[in-house]
């Protein structure tokens, strides 16, 4: 079994709740609904994703057994850089930074920028949209802060006995973490 | 470039867009499925790629690379060149002189981690060291400790001239103008909406000052991908620089990461993700290549997570001695790249 990552901390259900606040796309609606829903009774251990070992190979887009990934990005506010070219929203050589579709990352348009102040832009994960394919999470953490990583959606994972993503992971990130600890939040850049 | 945010409210034209995304989203799974059914090794369709970024135009490079040699010790840092040709390296906590050739002459204690240096016509060296200056004689004896007057300062970049020293502090977000005998006399750099001064946006600790024969300070932006030009009084004369992966633009989350000059003011501007070394004329025209992306492919796996260490600790550094050579710092690799022109200066 993996170590934990010193670079990510595993949080329960309330803290990833509260973190919602800071950490964009976990507050898709019904959410505790969802996993009380699915992970109450006997279940103690569901599947999570190490951030510090996801190598963005591709693979939870398309392993889930879900008709669409239980893996999503989700956004760390605290510890993005708020960089202008953000890597993990815009094309590696956009026309010009805004929010045309032409300039952006996601081949689903699943991120949306929205400008708080100079310099600072929050982003938030259309969960919807995002089909967990990690592009955006390799951008900004090829050459920004890594504040863009995958989790395992509790409300959506359906906790197979053996995930199917776990099992040709490439970075060897998944694991099985606590029911009340069920998130792995990044607390650090990288 | 604009901004254009106007897609921040939920609005129709999101809506219909939302719309039009859903069925993109699908055929992106489908899109992907289809790869992944091709077999294991089929190209991922969504793969992020910057590889056209990563490889140089033979025609833009107007240097060639004559030796290079390993700093000793961790942390090599920063350089600074010294009066005699040879090069003061911040490593660990220590600055190392080296030779031009790669001996090592001597090194200097300090205390706390060596960030940069500047070093005065007369030889005297003013070291960044975490949050403060330490100040010695040509010879290396310790004279001063100036402190700087911010509370959260990391000072990397110093730039020294006649009667005044620049401290770029990465922590308190501007340029301290101190004299020489340490006493802080100004600010340079903070946002002030009056003077048209932007402020420094800083998404990483890499914040540098250089002084040149106009006595303007050249200051980069690296948040805002831009060289700044300031008046020893603060005064924002002019700027320059553009976003993006091309050649002659800023790469990445906060890029130029660090300066250097050339003895005709052209700047010569290091980048970290994309590691390159850039030439631009002073008022920001692009003039060519020192050393790109594949001079450095250390330096640019672990920018991108996958190489040694921390993505924080890979960047470049340059500094130019008199006869139009450029040293480059490694950060990564700890190995300094002389590279000469191919074309006399
Ligand atoms: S399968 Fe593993 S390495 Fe690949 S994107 Fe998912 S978590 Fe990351
Ligand atoms: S790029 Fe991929 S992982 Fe990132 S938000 Fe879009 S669909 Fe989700
Ligand atoms: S446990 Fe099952 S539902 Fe959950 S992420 Fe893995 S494959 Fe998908």
């Amino acid at each position: 079994m993996a170590t934990e990552s010193t670079h990510s901390n595993a949080v329960s259900r309330r803290d990833f709740l509260r973190g919602g606040v800071r950490v964009a796309g976990m507050t898709g609606a019904g959410l505790l609904a969802g996993v009380l829903t699915h992970k109450a009774g006997a279940t103690t251990h569901v599947w999570q994703i190490d951030p510090a070992k996801c190598v963005r190979c591709g693979l939870c887009a398309t392993e889930c057994v879900l008709e669409q990934s239980a893996v999503k990005c989700v956004h760390s506010h605290d510890i993005c850089g708020y960089c202008e070219l953000c890597t993990g929203y815009f094309e590696p050589q956009p026309n010009a930074l805004n929010t045309g579709a032409e300039n952006q990352l996601c081949p689903t348009a699943a991120i949306i920028r929205k400008f708080i102040e100079d310099p600072y832009y929050e982003y938030v994960i259309d969960e919807d949209l995002c089909i967990g394919c990690g592009k955006c999470v390799e951008g900004c953490n090829r050459f920004g802060n890594g504040s863009l990583y995958l989790q395992v959606r509790q409300d959506r994972c359906v906790n197979c006995n053996e995930c199917s993503i776990a099992r040709v992971c490439a970075g060897d990130a998944f694991r099985r973490v606590p029911v009340d600890h069920a998130y792995l939040l990044k607390t650090k850049p990288h | 470039m604009k901004h254009d945010d106007s897609s921040n409210r939920l609005t129709r034209r999101r809506f219909l867009l939302r719309g039009a995304a859903t069925g993109a989203a699908t055929a992106a799974l489908a899109q992907l499925r289809e790869a992944r059914a091709a077999g294991v090794g089929a190209a991922n369709p969504f793969a992020y790629s910057v590889s056209e970024f990563e490889v140089t135009d033979p025609a833009l490079l107007k240097y060639r690379e004559v030796r290079r040699f390993e700093v000793p010790g961790p942390e090599a840092r920063r350089l600074t060149l010294l009066p005699g040709g040879s090069l003061l390296v911040a490593a660990g906590r220590r600055f190392v002189e080296m030779t031009a050739e790669g001996s090592t002459v001597r090194e200097i204690a300090v205390n706390g981690a060596a960030r940069c240096a500047a070093v005065a016509g007369d030889g005297t060296v003013y070291a960044g060291v975490q949050d403060h200056v330490e100040v010695f004689s040509a010879k290396g004896e310790r004279l001063a400790t100036w402190q700087t007057p911010g509370k959260r300062s990391w000072i990397s970049g110093l730039a020294v001239g006649e009667n005044e020293v620049f401290a770029a502090d990465s922590g308190a977000r501007l340029i301290w103008r101190h004299d020489r005998s340490g006493k802080a006399t100004g600010r340079i750099g903070e946002r002030d909406a009056a003077r048209n001064v932007p402020g420094f946006v800083l998404p990483s600790p890499f914040l540098d000052v250089e002084l040149a024969e106009d006595g303007l300070l050249r200051v980069n932006n690296p948040g805002r991908h831009r060289v700044e030009f300031y008046t020893p009084a603060g005064s924002l004369e002019f700027a320059w620089g553009e976003a993006g992966m091309a050649i002659d633009r800023f790469s990445g989350c906060c890029n130029p990461c660090n300066l250097a000059l050339l003895g005709n003011g052209t700047v010569i501007t290091c980048e970290k993700g994309l590691p390159r070394v850039k030439l631009h004329g002073t008022h920001g025209e692009f003039e060519g290549v020192v050393a790109g992306t594949e001079s450095f492919p250390e330096n640019a796996k672990t920018g991108a997570g996958d190489g040694p260490g921390t993505t924080n600790r890979a960047s470049l550094d340059a500094v130019a001695d008199a006869t139009g050579r450029i040293h480059i710092l490694d950060t990564v690799t700890r190995r300094v790249h002389v590279m000469e022109p191919k074309q006399p200066t």
